[in-house]
């Protein structure tokens, strides 16, 4: 092999250096007046159906608290970067935020995996994140720790409320289709586990796991119609939900058996499904259109609009959890009377409330673990011919999830594992 | 014989048998569609056309926006279905004059890496031009209920699929074998060089090549979007599938991509029951064992790359 | 004159961490390792001519047999760290004896098969491995672990591996290598055995790999499966390919100027970065038949490149 000419290299080496040394000259030097949050989420590819929207949430509640006066006088700010829906991504992303941009804290994730990356991370370095839009339980509980906390509900509220639904009908045999992997795993088994507290009759009488993303699910639809299941519930979501509710439709599978589901009323799925929706689903949602929502809530409305002037379009649940989390997050630090990271801990750890256009959210301060309500509903075919969640029945993530105690025990186990 | 009983206890019920047969059937025709064009490009060009995917995916999106357009009538669906796949096949000509026809005499890998790098150019692209949120296109009203077969429900859409699949078989078949631009086809998939020497616009026929393969992918993916959701992440699925296909089949073999569309197909339905703690490594363990035993594919050449 | 910039370069690196803060030292870490996965997958490529789509096995089985030894068996990094390159090579030499009797395509989708069936071993063997919840908490011993110090450490540990690969490139092994590239059926004819030779470099390639997905884990301080996942594969490839298949430093410079581009562009517009790296890659191919090193030689080739 040729060996290669040594200046160009060298120029080109050099030039590196350079471009390395220029480019956070500036952010570095703006430390001081605000208060910075780094947040690192997925904003590329397929994942920004749930984070643009969520982002949109965010910045009008930041928008809000520096219209009002900032966070202790000072104005609260978000610097973004893109995890690609890679932990490796969020732990680059983090340690930049930190070392190089000197954000105060971080925040942000959508997928589990990396939701438990930078948690490693902040644990590791004592920086405070706040996780928003991740839902998985280990982040406060199995994996919980003084650096970390949740901002939104996670897996075991609203399946606990799917399941309290479940439990007030007559159905005893059970199947379910669920992804393959950690989520769907953890949907199930909250499910199942929780409804069997309320309704020891329950029992399993099939198990379908496709793979996350299948395309095809003819054979578990085949499946489901031979289970002799008196109702199932999936936790098959986005694309892949829309794929199977299609797919299921000509076999009348949704007549025929009882169709539960953890995410289809949502307007990421509703929406395209239009005529072939689900209707007769019983399934949460964020139903803001809803008449007894409106009623309940009467700051609601408001809110909508605003959001939908400012984003061109109507919120979605993760909306809600963006504008809700900026919101935590600042309350934490006013609470704190400080950005240092030990104090905002303490106050975290004595908990508290807030008020929402949707009703109270609780931050527990036994685990850092924020308690939204819960809403269930149905789906049925508004007057417009749309498709849309109706007769929604609210509870509270509190009257349903695990205790304090409970989570005490699991970190004394997990503790006692290393 | 207990034990079999109960570990599958659908195996004594033939017509759940049966409809996973079809299903699987149903699956593989799909499969055809996409894959025959890649095999094709190859076949002619060389060329392993990565990109094959997101032109199935252009061409899902297109018939979201097409019928979205047209006014809704029971004509508007097939009419969208007729245009979509030559907006794509379109999409395709401009990407291989533009493109690929600069990079011809170059090592294959490097015309892999360029469509590899369209990829990312086209995802990217969709989700600018339709932005992020997941689309579906509803089936005709004809086609939407489901026909019983066997005793089971079996969805009319998939009738459609399986009657329309082997037909474009038969075209293809029919135009290699019986038209003279067939034939230059065929000669070009022999030895390409001996073509151009005997007179043959060699670079025009590629282009040929490459806009019907696109649009092959176009009509697959424009067939396909009915049934799935349109989104963001239908290339890579469907470039798997398809690729796996393709080589399982054996490259450029036109025959191989439709056995092994097929064997494909429904080996995934049943693979879904027998193994289902494995569905998402099913379709590479198939294409290991295919290739271990038969290094060139089922069907394909061997030859010095 | 090569040899007077390489020192220049040294020296550059060695005085880093007292120009740099912290973060641009932890990025050229991660250009080291990726250069180095880079440099091993191009080892096959570059002088095999064997394309292989299924390499982030190894470096996944280097990250994952690392991270179990130090989770599971209790060892510290120091003595965990040589199993990666290790458990790496002989999944390589498995699989290897099954994906060199293949030739170009089907050499490289056997690979991605076996490539995906390490992702799924991976991603299902929940009790194992952690499944997609991954192994957390990988974090190198106290007197390696600010970022300076780990810097230093991975650039030595690169540095020693490069050295030794190129050794290899340059021995008799690497010019038989090559031979079997250029022609394998006159190398066959001189006496080469044509197999041997592939695997072999199939298994370097497959440690060095492996070494690579080790020093990531502690550089990272956690292990997913999508370490294994098809996608992880076309990083090498692409990065070698911006850098110049025909030279050895090549993927070394892709790796460099795609690390420096990825954090550029995806900081500012991140829904872009895609559209900029394959409009990059795109370009390259056409404008930049010997990659980033080709531009640096001066010439832009634009008509009959001789290789790639």
């Amino acid at each position: 092999m040729r060996s290669i000419r040594a200046t160009p290299i060298l120029g080109m080496s050099l030039l590196g250096i350079l471009l390395f040394l220029a480019a956070p000259a500036a952010p570095a030097a703006a430390q001081g007046k605000p208060i910075r949050i780094g947040e690192i989420n997925s904003y590329s590819g397929l994942a920004t159906v749930y984070t643009f929207p969520y982002r949109e949430g965010l910045l009008m509640a930041a928008k809000e608290i520096n219209d009002a006066g900032g966070v202790l006088g000072r104005p609260i700010e978000f610097v973004f970067r893109d995890d690609k829906l890679k932990p490796d991504e969020a732990v680059k992303a983090a340690r930049e935020l930190v070392s190089q941009e000197k954000v105060d804290f971080l925040a942000g994730c959508i997928s589990s995996g990396v939701g438990l990356a930078i948690s490693a991370y902040a644990k590791d370095t004592k920086t405070l994140y706040f996780a928003t839009h991740c839902q998985t339980s280990r982040l406060t509980w199995d994996d919980g720790h003084p650096y970390i906390a949740h901002t939104t509900n996670n897996v075991n509220q609203y399946v606990r409320a799917i399941a309290k639904k479940a439990s007030t009908f007559p159905y005893k045999k059970w199947a379910h289709i669920s992804p393959d992997y950690e989520y769907g795993h953890n949907v199930w088994d909250e499910f199942i586990g929780y409804l069997k507290e309320l309704k020891p009759d329950v029992e399993v009488s099939q198990q379908n796991w496709p793979k996350l993303g299948e395309t095809d699910h003819s054979a578990y639809i085949t499946a489901l119609l031979q289970s002799g299941a008196d109702a199932f519930i999936s936790s098959v979501w986005g694309a892949q939900e829309i794929a199977f509710v299609k797919q299921a439709r000509p076999f009348g599978l949704l007549q025929k058996i009882p169709f539960f589901s953890a995410s289809v009323g949502n307007p990421d799925e509703l929406e395209p499904l239009a005529k072939e929706a689900p209707v007769g689903a019983i399934t949460p949602g964020f139903a803001w259109y809803d008449e007894g929502m409106q009623k309940r809530h009467p700051a609601l409305k408001e809110w909508v609009n605003k959001f939908q002037t400012q984003a061109k379009k109507p919120p979605t649940l993760g909306a809600s959890w963006g504008y809700a989390s900026a919101y935590i997050i600042a309350e934490a630090i006013k609470r704190a009377k400080s950005t240092d990271t030990d104090k905002v801990i303490a106050a975290l750890d004595e908990g508290f409330d807030m008020q929402f256009p949707w009703g109270k959210v609780v931050m527990r301060g036994c685990d850092h673990q924020a308690i939204p309500p819960q809403w269930v509903g149905k789906v049925k075919m508004s007057a417009e011919g749309k498709a849309v969640l109706a007769d929604v029945e609210e509870h509270h993530g509190e009257e349903l999830i695990r205790s304090c105690a409970e989570i005490a025990k699991i970190h004394a186990t997990v503790a006692e594992k290393k | 014989m207990d034990f079999i009983t109960t570990l599958f206890p659908w195996i004594t019920n033939g017509s759940l048998i049966m409809i996973q047969v079809m299903s699987g059937l149903s699956v593989g025709m799909f499969l055809f569609l996409v894959s025959v064009g890649m095999s094709l490009i190859f076949g002619v060009t060389r060329v392993v056309n990565l990109a094959h995917g997101s032109f199935y995916m252009v061409g899902a999106y297109m018939m979201v926006s097409l019928v979205e357009f047209l006014p809704e009538r029971w004509w508007g669906f097939w009419l969208a279905l007729l245009l979509a796949p030559i907006g794509v096949a379109l999409l395709g000509g401009v990407v291989e004059v533009a493109l690929l026809r600069r990079i011809y005499h170059r090592d294959p890998l490097m015309q892999l890496i360029l469509t590899f790098g369209l990829i990312l150019v086209v995802s990217t692209l969709v989700l600018l031009v339709w932005g992020p949120d997941n689309k579906s296109v509803e089936r005709p009203e004809a086609l939407a209920g489901s026909v019983t077969l066997f005793g089971q429900f079996f969805p009319s859409y998939y009738l459609l699929v399986l009657v329309l699949a082997p037909l474009v078989a038969v075209g293809m078949w029919m135009v290699f074998y019986r038209t003279r631009w067939g034939m230059l086809i065929r000669a070009a998939t022999v030895d390409r060089e001996m073509l151009g020497a005997l007179g043959v616009n060699v670079a025009a026929l590629y282009t040929q090549v490459f806009v019907f393969g696109s649009w092959l992918a176009g009509l697959g993916g424009a067939l396909a979007a009915p049934t799935v959701a349109v989104a963001l992440g239908m290339d890579s699925d469907v470039l798997v599938n398809a690729f796996v296909v393709v080589v399982v089949g054996g490259l450029g073999s036109f025959a191989g991509s439709f056995i092994s569309a097929v064997l494909v197909g429904v080996l995934q339905s049943f693979g879904i029951l027998i193994f289902p703690a494995i569905s998402i490594v099913l379709l590479f363990a198939v294409m290991a064992v295919v290739l271990i035993v038969r290094p060139w594919g089922l069907l394909g050449r061997p030859e010095e790359h | 004159m090569a040899r007077v910039a390489l020192l220049a370069i040294g020296a550059a690196l060695a005085a880093a961490p007292l120009a740099l803060p912290p973060f641009f030292l932890q990025l050229l870490t991660e250009i080291a390792i990726a250069g180095l996965f880079a440099t091993a997958f191009n080892l096959l490529m570059g002088y095999g001519g064997m394309v292989s789509f299924g390499h982030a096995a190894y470096f996944a089985l280097g990250a994952y047999a690392s991270a179990l030894l130090v989770k599971k068996a209790g060892l510290p990094m120091l003595l965990a760290l040589p199993a990666a390159p290790v458990l790496a090579a002989l999944g390589a030499l498995v699989f290897g004896v099954f994906i060199v009797r293949l030739t170009a395509t089907y050499f490289a989708m056997l690979s991605l098969a076996f490539g995906q069936i390490v992702f799924t071993v991976i991603f299902k063997w929940k009790s194992l491995t952690g499944g997609d919840d991954g192994i957390l908490g990988l974090w190198p011993p106290e007197w390696l672990k600010s970022p300076a110090a780990y810097y230093y450490f991975t650039v030595t540990v690169v540095a020693l591996a490069l050295l030794a690969l190129r050794a290899i490139v340059d021995s008799p092994f690497g010019s038989a290598l090559k031979a079997v590239r250029e022609n394998p059926r006159r190398a066959r004819y001189i006496g080469i055995d044509v197999r041997r030779h592939q695997l072999m470099a199939f298994v370097i390639s497959g440690f060095f790999s492996g070494l690579a997905g080790g020093l990531f884990a502690f550089y990272n301080g956690s292990v997913f499966p999508d370490f294994a996942f098809f996608t992880k594969s076309f990083e090498p490839l692409v990065v070698t390919l911006l850098g110049g298949v025909g030279s050895f430093f090549g993927p070394l410079v892709g790796a460099f100027g795609f690390k420096l581009l990825e954090w550029l562009i995806s900081r500012e517009w991140p829904v872009y970065w895609p559209l900029v790296l394959g409009s990059v890659v795109i370009a390259v191919v056409i404008l930049l038949p010997r990659g980033f090193v080709g531009l640096a030689g001066g010439r832009l080739w634009t008509r009959a490149a001789r290789q790639g």
